[in-house]
């Protein structure tokens, strides 16, 4: 499993079915959230994920898609779309220097 | 966040992974393209002879865009998935093939045409690719890709347009059998849960909408439109979260309902199925009940509804049909609420479903307050608003 520490992170790809629908409202919140860390993040199709991504966000039901699309990635999968946890850790993770691992 | 275990055993399986991805294929081709649909539909609710406002030069448009520009859209996209820009213009060529001299729309026809053409190109490309004289690249790469698509035209006009004809009309023959019976409410036993898996879009523009759409050119509306994006279904799940769901989600329900039924993405109600999987039973009754409406009351949509707002479902209503479009969509939301209710036993027996979490990915604080806030006795005020609403 590819790891990547939080301050290395220069990019974050949001990925869903589509890449039109729920990556691009996601996409619009965690670019506020990371802004400030100078993190950028772009919304993808799953099966577009571009395949230097650092990091990528994607619903569990479809992080394997993520996964065999970008294998040098970090993925990192959440369950709701709203108010998951996991979008906390990685904005801390960015912020603290933490460990990201896929 | 609660019963996320529950979820778990629904994930892996390259299956289900190898599923998504061709189905994502699909829906690739037919997504990025839907502006272009949803300008087709308003065009043909407004201008055609039983629109908002009828006007016969207007109306000129609407054969055109759906015989040709959509599908050679489509056939581009496609292309363009495979190898890039020259796949895409290629694949373009190769659906005029399948277009021309026929009066159905050829989606389908354009989905395998135009992604096939492209991948010939990018074999051929692979092949040419160390062996072309320095200079002569240019000229090299325009005529293989223009001889190609000659080629694919040729094909397309001769052998596989008639052939995906002859399957489109099949498969429009098989739709219109399940109408006349009175079984089409029971594709939603296919539907529903292939929609929480992701397969969303694959189901719907892979498959509902190119059959909607033939139909439609032929009478105007097709409730195939409304088989997968219908809103109730999710919204009824997301209601009966919120007054009887786990105490952290019923607190996220009312934004995701406006997300959901306002904005059209319907991604944000799946993950309350899939931790609760056998919600999965109030969205397929949901979903049946609204086919069901729709079917009985001759309910029916111009284009199809992208995203899965109810403001696209009144845009691409037509005329005079709005009320049982509206039935249909109340009448899912209802059935669905009620089974998801049932499901949830009313708000009771959350305390008891609600086991310590074991998502790996949690936050243990967070996990903890969860299993805290669930315990308080909340459940009674929320139970007397859903009795008197019910």
């Amino acid at each position: 499993m590819p790891t990547i520490a939080g301050a290395s992170v220069t990019k974050v790809v949001i990925a869903c079915d589509a890449g039109m629908g729920s990556s691009v409202m996601l996409a619009s919140q965690m670019r506020k959230r990371l802004k400030k860390y100078d993190v950028a993040v772009e919304h993808v199709a799953v099966n577009a994920i571009p395949a230097d991504a650092q990091v990528v966000l994607c619903h569990s039901g479809l992080a394997q898609r993520a996964r065999g699309t970008a294998p040098d990635a970090v993925v990192v999968p959440f369950q709701i779309f709203m108010g998951d946890p996991v979008f906390d850790q990685v904005e801390a993770a960015i912020r603290d220097g933490g460990t990201l691992d896929g | 966040m609660t019963a996320v275990a529950d979820a778990k055993h629904l994930e892996g399986a390259g299956f289900r992974a190898r599923i998504q991805r061709g189905g994502g294929y699909l829906a690739g081709m037919i997504m990025p393209n839907i502006a272009a649909f949803i300008a087709w539909g308003l065009i043909t609710a407004m201008f055609i002879p039983t629109g908002w406002i009828p006007n016969e030069r207007l109306a000129e448009l609407v054969g055109p865009i759906i015989t040709v520009l959509l599908p050679v859209l489509i056939g581009y996209t496609g292309g363009r998935l495979v190898h890039g820009q020259r796949g895409a213009v290629v694949g373009a060529v190769a659906t005029m093939g399948v277009v021309v001299g026929t009066d159905i729309p050829m989606f389908l026809g354009a989905m395998l045409i135009g992604p096939a053409t492209a991948y010939v190109l990018k074999l051929i490309d692979g092949f040419i690719q160390d062996k072309v004289k320095v200079g002569f690249e240019m000229l090299v790469d325009n005529f293989t890709a223009g001889i190609l698509g000659v080629l694919a035209a040729l094909a397309g006009l001769l052998g596989i347009g008639p052939v995906v004809e002859g399957l489109t009309k099949a498969a429009g023959n098989g739709v219109d059998f399940l109408v006349d019976t009175g079984f089409l409410p029971l594709v939603s036993l296919l539907v529903e849960p292939a929609k929480v898996l992701f397969l969303n879009n694959a189901i719907n523009f892979g498959v509902l909408s190119p059959l909607g759409v033939a139909e439609a050119t032929e009478t105007g509306k097709s409730v195939l439109f409304m088989v997968e994006t219908n809103p109730g279904p999710g919204l009824g799940i997301l209601l009966a979260y919120f007054f009887f769901g786990p105490r952290l989600l019923r607190l996220s329900a009312p934004g995701a309902i406006v997300i959901h039924f306002l904005g059209g993405i319907h991604e944000i109600y799946f993950p309350y199925v899939l931790m609760k999987p056998k919600l999965i039973l109030a969205a397929i009754a949901g979903g049946a009940a609204g086919v069901g409406t729709a079917v009985v009351t001759g309910a029916g949509l111009v284009s199809t509804p992208s995203p899965g707002s109810i403001f696209a479902y009144a845009a691409v209503t037509p005329r005079g049909g709005f009320i049982p479009v509206i039935l249909s969509i109340l009448v899912a939301t209802a059935v669905s609420f009620a089974v998801a209710s049932l499901l949830l036993g009313f708000g009771r027996g959350e305390k008891a479903e609600e086991a310590p979490p074991v998502h790996e990915d949690a936050v243990p604080v967070q996990a903890s307050s969860a299993t805290a806030e669930t315990t308080a006795p909340t459940h009674a005020p929320a139970m007397r608003n859903t009795t008197a609403e019910a």
